[in-house]
């Protein structure tokens, strides 16, 4: 039941966060000084066409009404047509959202699998070599910025060693559509040469995303394994001669895991901002591609819709981690 | 005319049908995205590939110095005032879907353009009215202009012919089929849609009807990705997942590039001359001793030789070097800091820092800004530098208050005559759209307008030269260089056929070794 309330509590929330982040991507979006009439109707357009697109389009109503009728549109669920595509905004959107889920999933799945038992290791080995050398390449990680490590791994793995794509999601263009995620559609569909293709072209931004994500799950994994391993329910269970893997599989990462459970829906988020940049060195089309595309174009609504729908994908998991953390600890719900 | 047939009969000759191909895929990585495949509402040098593989026009520019050949025109002829033209159709020319073209659809074609106001329309919004275009016949198409141009000629290949029973049946709520052409093809264009994704690029499967039959070795598909980052095309390159580029990357990108095996690179003098657009309409630009002091402070040498490396060739006037109407012995500014001196002496408005627009992530327009504000600091005129992407500068650049007082940027070809450069960029009639100089000279004007209004080549060859030589010496603009197009290709690809309208991308020419 509390768990519930707790739901309700965080979905009431989701109108009013998101209508903030409309207001402020609005009005940000008009303070850059373009004009998105003049640049949909490109550089031959004469004055006329200018003025009667403007019209056409609300632009030459006051910012206040024309920030009305925005929240109307995007209340009737209409994001407004994109000034470069020319093509519903939400069409744009949903074509290439499963592109970016896709991504970014693999990604959390892959720093999840590296971060844990990294973060453990160094907990249970705590001041050793490992433990430094862990440290160093979590620093590391932290520090690295993404496009540099993009192209760095594409250097080595698809130019020099030549045993990953450089670029693309897939050969070709994938498996026939089901849920818009090649890997699961490969597998619907038993298309293993699909399979094999979306698997190898993942594998590099994946895995550039994953590694400074990672980094953070280790040092949070750590901290949290320390303190509870100290604990003196830990000290009395290895006193009794239990043996250390089972103390830690069993007790002490249930306990350990609740900073680093928050920590990964933090890390949802600044993967979808990493993805970005790495969406564009890689060529995947996601919707961090047609983010760069829509800011270099200054197409100002698909710049609001597409900030609306990571911004409720960031709500949404950050809802699901709330979930995820009060099964893990209870208390969390109360 | 005589000359067009025979350049069309030499094109025919190349692209005899023949039978059995087995010439794989060409897969070209590009730096815009296939947002779009409207032929009628896309009209930038980065989404061309789409128009020029998928359709067609009543004639078509080829190679370079670029030709005019009829393509789904056979010929036309136009009355003494300019005014009258007329077009006589190919006959037998096959849609994709296999019904016949006809003067309709050329008719429906223009008629939608109009309509919709869209990417080259307004090469024709000035000129034709809507409904004026008739036919009387099925073969013969005729355009009745408003005033004589011309230029009406070379503009002609920018009325991509759709087909209009398709589209037709394809409109909704009076869209003339604009979200319906915007993911397909209705063409008799030389690849048919195989796949389109907005977010990938697209796939064109060879059209074996065309009407003008194909290399013996023409490729069976196209391939036209989106690949945004530099970096990620030139590797892809080398390494074999691409097998031609765009032709305009930065030099040292091409110098990579010729150092791998896998790639060769092609080499042609473009016709997109890099110059700085200067406020003539705004003081202290206003006053041409202040815009020749600019002129004298531009290291023109230290920018070509030292900067590009010597990729690109000097091109002291507005109008391409390798095109008439580009004045032969015009010297142009060198750079001299005295000269310059003298000439910000004779200034009499006041000075005040001036704003150069730089357009973010073309390094070349940065480079030369900074090049320029090094310099002119040394003769007292202060600048300031703002970079923006492309698509902010072009906006305040259309609009007379919030222009930059100087971009420096290329002047594309959209059509081969020198109005698509002197005549624009410096031409009353084309301010608020093409004219970011807001300059008005009635002389000029004169000149321009009265090369527009006749068709002796002769005569306008004499007036785009004035006009040229006009704009260079009172340093309207400061002309730099003419592009060099650097086409990089995969070893084993043959045939390009460059054009610096299309630059290298009309596909339907090339094959694999």
């Amino acid at each position: 039941m509390r768990r519930l309330e707790m739901i309700l509590s965080r979905l009431a929330w989701f109108v009013p966060t998101l209508a903030g982040l409309v207001v402020i991507v609005f009005l940000i979006s008009n303070v850059i000084p373009t004009d998105p009439v003049r640049i949909l109707l490109g550089e031959n357009a004469t004055q006329e066409q200018v003025e009667a697109m403007r019209v056409k389009l609300g632009y030459d109503k006051p910012l206040p009404v024309q920030l009305a009728r925005h929240f109307r549109d995007v209340l009737l669920g209409d994001l407004g047509v994109s000034i470069y595509t020319q093509r519903p905004i939400s069409e744009d959107l949903a074509k290439r959202l499963p592109a970016t889920l896709e991504l970014t999933l693999v990604a959390i799945a892959l720093s999840i699998a590296l971060g844990i038992p990294l973060g453990v290791v160094s907990a249970l080995r705590r001041n050793s070599a490992v433990d430094h050398a862990l440290r160093v390449v979590s620093v590391s990680g932290l520090a690295i910025a993404a496009f540099w490590l993009a192209m760095e791994l594409q250097f080595l793995f698809s130019m020099k060693l030549r045993i990953a794509p450089l670029n693309n999601r897939i050969d070709g263009f994938g498996p026939e559509a089901v849920t818009g995620l090649f890997i699961v559609d490969s597998l619907l569909s038993w298309d293993m040469e699909s399979l094999r293709s979306a698997v190898s072209h993942i594998a590099l931004p994946a895995l550039t995303l994953a590694l400074p994500a990672a980094a953070t799950i280790v040092r949070f994994t750590r901290a949290g394994v320390l303190e509870v391993i100290n604990s003196n329910y830990v000290l009395y269970q290895r006193a009794m001669g239990m043996p250390l893997g089972l103390i830690v599989w069993k007790y002490v990462l249930r306990n350990a895991l609740i900073s680093t459970v928050t920590q990964i829906g933090l890390i949802f988020g600044v993967l979808l901002t990493n993805a970005v940049v790495i969406e564009t060195v890689f060529d995947w089309p996601g919707l961090g591609t047609f983010a760069v595309q829509s800011i270099l174009q200054s197409d100002h609504k698909a710049i609001i819709g597409f900030t609306i729908w990571t911004g409720a994908l960031i709500v949404i998991v950050n809802l699901l981690v709330d979930i995820a953390h009060s099964i893990i600890d209870p208390r969390g719900a109360r | 005319m005589k000359r067009m047939i025979v350049a069309l009969a030499a094109a025919m000759a190349v692209a005899a049908p023949a039978a059995g191909w087995a010439q794989g895929k060409y897969v070209h990585a590009n730096n815009s995205g296939y947002d779009n495949l409207d032929p009628h509402a896309i009209f930038d040098v980065g989404r061309a590939a789409s128009r020029i593989n998928f359709y067609d026009g009543l004639y078509r520019w080829v190679d370079n110095p670029p030709k005019l050949i009829p393509w789904l025109a056979e010929s036309h002829t136009a009355s003494a005032d300019g005014k009258t033209w007329t077009f006589k159709l190919r006959k037998g020319v096959k849609f994709h879907d296999g019904t016949e073209m006809t003067a309709d659809d050329v008719i429906y074609s223009i008629e939608r353009m109009l309509a919709t106001k869209k990417g080259a329309s307004s090469l024709f919004l000035p000129i034709i009215a809507p409904g004026s275009t008739k036919a009387p016949d099925k073969h013969t198409v005729v355009f009745t202009l408003k005033e004589s141009s011309a230029i009406f000629i070379s503009t002609v290949p920018e009325i991509l012919v759709v087909n209009s029973k398709l589209v037709k049946a394809n409109e909704k709520n009076g869209d003339w089929g604009a979200a319906w052409l915007a993911k397909n093809v209705a063409s008799t264009g030389s690849y048919k849609l195989k796949r389109y994704d907005p977010a990938i690029g697209f796939v064109g499967e060879r059209f074996k009807d065309h009407f003008a039959g194909f290399p013996a070795k023409a490729f069976d598909e196209i391939e036209f990705r989106t690949v945004l980052e530099t970096n990620t095309r030139v590797q892809g390159l080398i390494k074999g997942d691409f097998h031609g580029t765009d032709g305009y990357l930065p030099y040292d990108q091409i110098l990579r590039l010729k150092q791998s095996q896998n790639v060769q690179i092609l080499e042609q003098e473009s016709m997109r001359v890099f110059y700085f657009s200067i406020h003539n309409g705004r003081s202290p630009m206003s006053d041409p001793h202040f815009r020749k002091a600019l002129a004298y402070a531009f290291d023109y040498d230290g920018f070509i030789k030292d900067i590009l490396k010597g990729a690109v060739a000097r091109n002291p006037g507005p109008n391409p070097n390798n095109l008439w109407g580009a004045p032969k012995d015009l010297k142009g500014f060198t750079y001299d800091l005295e000269k310059a001196k003298a000439e910000l002496a004779l200034v009499k408005e006041p000075l005040r820092p001036i704003t150069i627009g730089t357009l973010a992530g073309f390094s070349e327009t940065e480079q030369a800004a900074t090049l320029l504000q090094n310099a002119a600091k040394k003769i007292g005129i202060e600048i300031k530098i703002e970079s923006a992407p492309w698509q902010v500068v072009q906006s305040r650049m259309q609009d007379r208050e919030k222009n930059y007082d100087m971009v420096p940027l290329w002047k594309s070809t959209y059509y081969v005559d020198p109005n698509n450069w002197v005549g624009e960029l410096y031409g009353s009639r084309y301010l608020g759209t093409r004219n970011y100089s807001y300059n008005k000279d009635a002389e000029l004007d004169q000149w321009i307008n009265a090369a527009l209004a006749t068709n002796d080549q002769e005569k306008r060859r004499a007036l785009y030269e004035k006009a040229a030589k006009k704009v260079a010496e009172e340093a309207m603009g400061i002309f730099v260089y003419n592009t060099k197009w650097y086409g990089p290709y995969a070893a084993n690809v043959q045939g390009i056929r460059f054009c610096p309208i299309g630059s290298g991308q009309d596909m339907r020419w090339a094959y694999f070794k």
